[in-house]
C-alpha cells in the first residue's frame, strides 16, 4: 500500500469510527451536543475528501475540548487510539518532506503493534491470566459483560483457559505477522474478529471500528520497511 | 494548558496494559429521599445489565450503544473518584443520575434529595465480597433540566 492510499484510507475509516462515536453523543445536550455536531460536519468533510487538512484540524481542537471537557478519555482505550490516529494523520500531513511524514506514520504503525504485544505480554507474564483465572473473574464480576446470562461463561473453565491463550499467543505473536503481507493480512483479520469478539461480550464497539481505522498505517508500513527484505 | 498537555500524553504515548491485573470493579447504586434515611436503606443500582440480550440488539450495539458507553465512562469516574477523587468525577455521576434517574410522584415532605454510593465488587479466594467505598453528600435532585 502506498502511503497516500494509507492516508486516505485511514481518512475514511477514521472518519467513520468518529462519525459513529459522535452521533452517541447527539443524546447529551446544550454546547457538548453543538460541539459533537461541528465533529459530525468535519467527519463528513473528512470521508468525502474536500479540505482534508481542515476537517482534521477542526477533529484535532475538538479532541482537546473532550479531553479537557471529559478531564480525560471518555471511553478509555477507544478514546486513546483515537487521539494517536488522529494527531498522527494530521502531523503527518502537515510535516514539509515525504521522510517526516513517514516518520510520523510509521509511529502510528509501531504503537498500533506495541498495543497487541504489549497486551499480551502483560498477561502472559501474569499468571492468573496463564491459568485462566482472570478472565473467569472478567466474566464473574467486572462491569463489562454486556447480560448477566454471560456471567455463566465464568463456570467454564476450561473454555476459558483455552481462550485466555489463544487471546494471549495471538498478541504476542502479533509483530512476526510483519515479517509477511499475506501473514500480516491474516493477523488483521483476527485482530478484528479479536475487536469484534469483544464488542459481543463486553459492549466494546468503538474498540472494532478505531483499532481497524490503524490498520492501513501497518499495511503500508509492512510494505515500506519489510516489502524489499523478504 | 499544562493540565491539558498531561490529559494529552497518554494518548500519544499509550501504555496499551488492558487487563494488566483484574481489579476490584464498581456499581453505582442511587437513592432518591425527601425526609432522612437509614445509610441501607433505599438503594438502587444504576443502569442494571439485562438478563439477556437478543441478536439483534447485540448487532444494533456494534453501531449504536450510547447507554454502555456512558456506562464505561461512569466506571472511569468511579474508579478515578478512589484513585484521585476530584468535584468533577462527583459532578459528573450526579448530571447522569439526575438525567436519567425519574422521580416518583410528588411528596409533600419537600424536595427530593439525590443520593449515591459506589460499591466496589471483588474477588478474595473463590468467593465474590463487595464493599462500599464512597458515600457522596445529598444533593438536591433536579431532574432533566
Amino acid at each position: 500500500m502506498t502511503l497516500d492510499a494509507a492516508f486516505r484510507a485511514t481518512e475514511v475509516l477514521i472518519a467513520l469510527a468518529f462519525l459513529q462515536q459522535s452521533a452517541e453523543f447527539m443524546l447529551r445536550s446544550g454546547v457538548e451536543r453543538a460541539i459533537f455536531a461541528v465533529r459530525i460536519v468535519a467527519c463528513l468533510t473528512l470521508l468525502f475528501g474536500a479540505q482534508t487538512e481542515l476537517a482534521l484540524l477542526v477533529l484535532v481542537v475538538i479532541s482537546l475540548w473532550m479531553l479537557h471537557r471529559f478531564q480525560g478519555p471518555h471511553n478509555g482505550g477507544s478514546d486513546r487510539m483515537s487521539l494517536l490516529i488522529l494527531w498522527c494523520l494530521t502531523l503527518a500531513q502537515w510535516m514539509p518532506t515525504l521522510f517526516w511524514q513517514e516518520v510520523i506514520f510509521g509511529y502510528l504503525a509501531f504503537q498500533l503493534t506495541l498495543s497487541y504485544f504489549i497486551s499480551g505480554r502483560v498477561k502472559i507474564v501474569n499468571p492468573e491470566w496463564r491459568s485462566g483465572r482472570a478472565l473467569r473473574d472478567v466474566f464473574a464480576f467486572s462491569a463489562y459483560p454486556v447480560s448477566e446470562n454471560l456471567r455463566q461463561l465464568s463456570k467454564r473453565p476450561r473454555l476459558l483457559w483455552a481462550a485466555s491463550w489463544a487471546v494471549i499467543l495471538f498478541e504476542v505473536v502479533f509483530p512476526l505477522a510483519l515479517l509477511n503481507q499475506t501473514l500480516l493480512i491474516a493477523a488483521l483479520c483476527i485482530g478484528a474478529s479479536f475487536h469484534l469478539s469483544n464488542a459481543i461480550f463486553f459492549g466494546l464497539n468503538r474498540f472494532v471500528w478505531i483499532w481497524v481505522a490503524a490498520y492501513p498505517s501497518l499495511l503500508w508500513f509492512e510494505g515500506r520497511v519489510f516489502g524489499d527484505v523478504f | 494548558m499544562v493540565r491539558l498537555f498531561f490529559l494529552l500524553l497518554p494518548g500519544l504515548i499509550p501504555s496499551w496494559e488492558f487487563f494488566k491485573a483484574i481489579e476490584p470493579s464498581p456499581r453505582v447504586q442511587w437513592r432518591l429521599f425527601s425526609v432522612p434515611l437509614e445509610d441501607g436503606e433505599g438503594w438502587n443500582e444504576f443502569r442494571p445489565r439485562p438478563q439477556r440480550l437478543s441478536l439483534l440488539t447485540i448487532l444494533r450495539r456494534l453501531f449504536w450503544n450510547p447507554r454502555w458507553n456512558d456506562s464505561l465512562y461512569l466506571v472511569s469516574l468511579s474508579e478515578r473518584l478512589m484513585l484521585n477523587p476530584t468535584q468533577h468525577s462527583v459532578d459528573e455521576i450526579f448530571d447522569r443520575l439526575n438525567f436519567y434517574v425519574s422521580a416518583p410522584d410528588p411528596v409533600e415532605e419537600g424536595p427530593l434529595n439525590l443520593q449515591f454510593r459506589l460499591i466496589f465488587v471483588r474477588r478474595e479466594g473463590e468467593q465474590i465480597a463487595e464493599s462500599i467505598t464512597y458515600m457522596s453528600e445529598p444533593r438536591i435532585y433536579r431532574g432533566r433540566t
